[in-house]
């Protein structure tokens, strides 16, 4: 019988060090966090606090210098580079504060990109983002580039192709940075969808408190430190 | 939702390569730039480089055209074709005494100035053929050539260079010209060889050629030789050497000797050389730098590729196969501009002869694939070591 953990994601005494000139800075001290599935858990704080390099460690882009790093019951820590791109691929959906979407190729393309590159057909992979696409109502620009779309609209492209391969964990960085408010709230609506899925964990990471309704936990970091683990009493009710 | 069953290794490349190709043809600017710059640089590269192979074949061009005989014998000062150092008339018995010699025939060839009836004057090369043999005459309408020069002082010239000596374009079949006060009749054309002095070539019968020529006390310039059947001509060249004294060289050793003359003589390989260089310049220049800004522009996106999950491998191939497509497409412009121009050349004398040779077309595309490749390679390095993370970074 296997075990499984009802968090998708555990980092335990993670410390992280980047070098600076002959010294070295340590931006987190041994942080300890876990995340779970079917919840939209929000990681904030100031900015240079480390929740971002918190995101990168849990995602696999970045490595920690000590500590371990559970993904889906996968040591990150373990694995070979090649490996670790190949689970990144398959296993996580990214969703970045600039969109990222590749000018060049149109909407349904970009949101395939996780699909084609882990080899599914063209075709299917286009009808595969296409679903995706209609479900978060980019049905009808699925041909457009995404300079002919609003910064909302991209951004929902990028939920797409972070959603198209259906991951287990989604990581947010500053979803809602760049978007005004309406954005931002339509853009959490379908986060806080995908969140309801008892096989997914979303793990958003901001400093944008107009969208702190959303969170079902929220994470308090500080100098690279957990001050605050839990729903604040302070915040409104999740809606 | 269905998820599909993933396929592994080379769709996920296919796949990759798509993407890549439409992110390169999405930029117009920098796809257009880099197809004709590559264009521009084979063109420069092939087309300078089949000139100066065609410049350099013009030195050989009049031993090429004597393709009856095997063998030039010489005095052993002559270091290319055009250098008339004469021989003695007794050089050619003393070549046809030789073992292994099938047939020697004499061949004169001489600078010699032609006034028209018109009063132009021009310069010509002067060539005295066999008067029995006619072994010398270029091979392009052979029969009507050995007819027309049967008479006295007859000449039959290269139609291909008239106009040199009649501006007008008049037929020249029929003119009278003037050779040292000798009176001479272009009797027939043929086509010779274009040879480096640019000179049109008029032939005679060796006899009439030496009768018109200012008196010294010898005219004889080659000695052109057959060697018996199954005597090979090399060897047949030294005893030839090592019987009379006189330097014999195989036709394809003094048409190389008309070559080597003009590259150790002139100025044209390093002028075309530079020319050449500048193309290969060019390529790499363009090559390097677009595709080197084409990749920094998008270091972001290919960050957030290799964040998603594309591996190094498949970021190379993408930047390769973008590289491939613009070298591809840039090489065909270039070798086709090259075609176009030798092709439509063909009409101008000066140009008559030159070719892209298979070593130039397969050379320039083994260099352009060089060059996009390495400047492909050098411009993703930066990616393959990109930190992935960096996309978090704002």
């Amino acid at each position: 019988m296997t075990l499984v953990s009802p968090q998708a994601a555990v980092i335990d005494q993670v410390i992280k060090e980047f070098p600076s000139g002959n010294d070295v800075i340590r931006v987190l001290h041994g942080i300890s966090v876990g995340i779970d599935y079917g919840k939209m858990t929000m990681l904030v704080g100031p900015s240079g606090c480390g929740k971002t390099t918190v995101l990168s460690i849990l995602s696999g882009t970045l490595s920690a210098t000590s500590g371990t790093v559970t993904v889906m019951n996968e040591r990150l820590d373990r694995l070979k580079n090649d490996d670790l791109v190949r689970f990144r691929r398959r296993k996580i959906g990214f969703i970045f504060q600039q969109y990222n979407l590749i000018p060049t190729l149109n909407v349904a393309e970009n949101a395939a990109i996780p699909l084609i590159s882990d080899g599914v057909a063209w075709e299917d992979a286009l009808a595969q983002s296409g679903r995706m696409l209609d479900h978060l109502g980019l049905g009808p620009h699925k041909a457009k580039y995404p300079r002919q779309l609003s910064g909302g609209q991209q951004q929902r492209v990028a939920i797409a192709r972070a959603l198209s391969h259906n991951p287990a964990l989604v990581v947010c960085d500053e979803p809602t940075a760049a978007l005004d408010a309406a954005s931002g709230q339509a853009v959490m609506a379908l986060l806080d969808e995908a969140a309801d899925d008892p096989n997914r964990a979303v793990l958003v990471v901001t400093h944008d408190d107009r969208i702190f309704s959303f969170a079902d936990r929220i994470i308090r970091m500080e100098d690279g430190r957990v001050i605050d683990d839990g729903l604040s009493q302070s915040l409104p009710q999740k809606v | 939702m269905v998820t599909l069953a993933t396929q592994s290794g080379q769709r996920s490349y296919l796949g990759m390569i798509g993407i890549a190709l439409k992110m390169l043809m999405g930029d117009p600017v920098k796809y257009f730039g880099l197809v004709f710059g590559i264009g521009f640089s084979t063109l420069l590269m092939s087309q300078q480089a089949s000139i100066f192979v065609g410049l350099l074949t013009w030195g050989a061009n009049p031993v090429l055209d004597v393709r009856q005989a095997q063998i030039w014998v010489m005095d052993p000062r002559v270091k290319q074709p055009d250098q008339g150092q004469p021989i003695s008339d007794q050089s050619l018995y003393r070549v046809r005494s030789v073992d292994g010699v099938a047939w020697a025939v004499p061949y004169a060839r001489s600078a010699a100035t032609v006034k028209t009836m018109q009063g132009n004057i021009a310069a010509v090369t002067l060539v005295g053929v066999d008067n029995q043999s006619m072994v010398g005459l270029p091979e392009e309408n052979l029969a009507n050539s050995m007819a027309a020069i049967r008479g006295r002082n007859a000449a039959i010239l290269d139609g291909n260079t008239t106009h040199l000596i009649w501006a007008d374009g008049r037929d020249p079949i029929g003119e009278a010209v003037e050779i040292n006060d000798n009176r001479v009749v272009v009797t027939g054309l043929t086509s010779s060889l274009t040879n480096f002095s640019g000179l049109p070539t008029l032939y005679m019968k060796y006899s009439d050629a030496i009768a018109i020529t200012p008196p010294e006390r010898n005219k004889l310039s080659f000695v052109l030789v057959e060697a018996k059947p199954g005597i090979e001509p090399e060897a047949l060249a030294k005893r030839i050497t090592e019987v009379t004294g006189l330097k014999a060289l195989t036709r394809q050793q003094f048409a190389a000797a008309g070559t080597q003359f003009i590259i150790e003589n002139t100025g044209i390989p390093i002028s075309f050389g530079a020319a050449i260089g500048l193309g290969i310049l060019v390529a790499v220049v363009i090559t390097a730098l677009t595709l080197a800004m084409f990749v920094a522009e998008n270091l972001k996106n290919f960050g957030a590729l290799k964040a998603i999950g594309v591996t190094n491998r498949q970021i190379l191939v993408m930047v390769l196969s973008q590289a491939l497509l613009v070298g591809f497409i840039g090489y065909g412009i270039g070798i086709g501009g090259t075609a176009a121009f030798l092709y439509f050349g063909q009409a101008d004398p000066s140009l008559r002869g030159f070719k892209a040779l298979g070593e130039i077309v397969g050379g320039s595309a083994l260099l352009v694939m060089v060059i996009v490749l390495s400047s492909a390679y050098v411009s993703v390095r930066k990616v393959l070591k990109l930190d992935p993370a960096i996309v978090f970074r704002g």
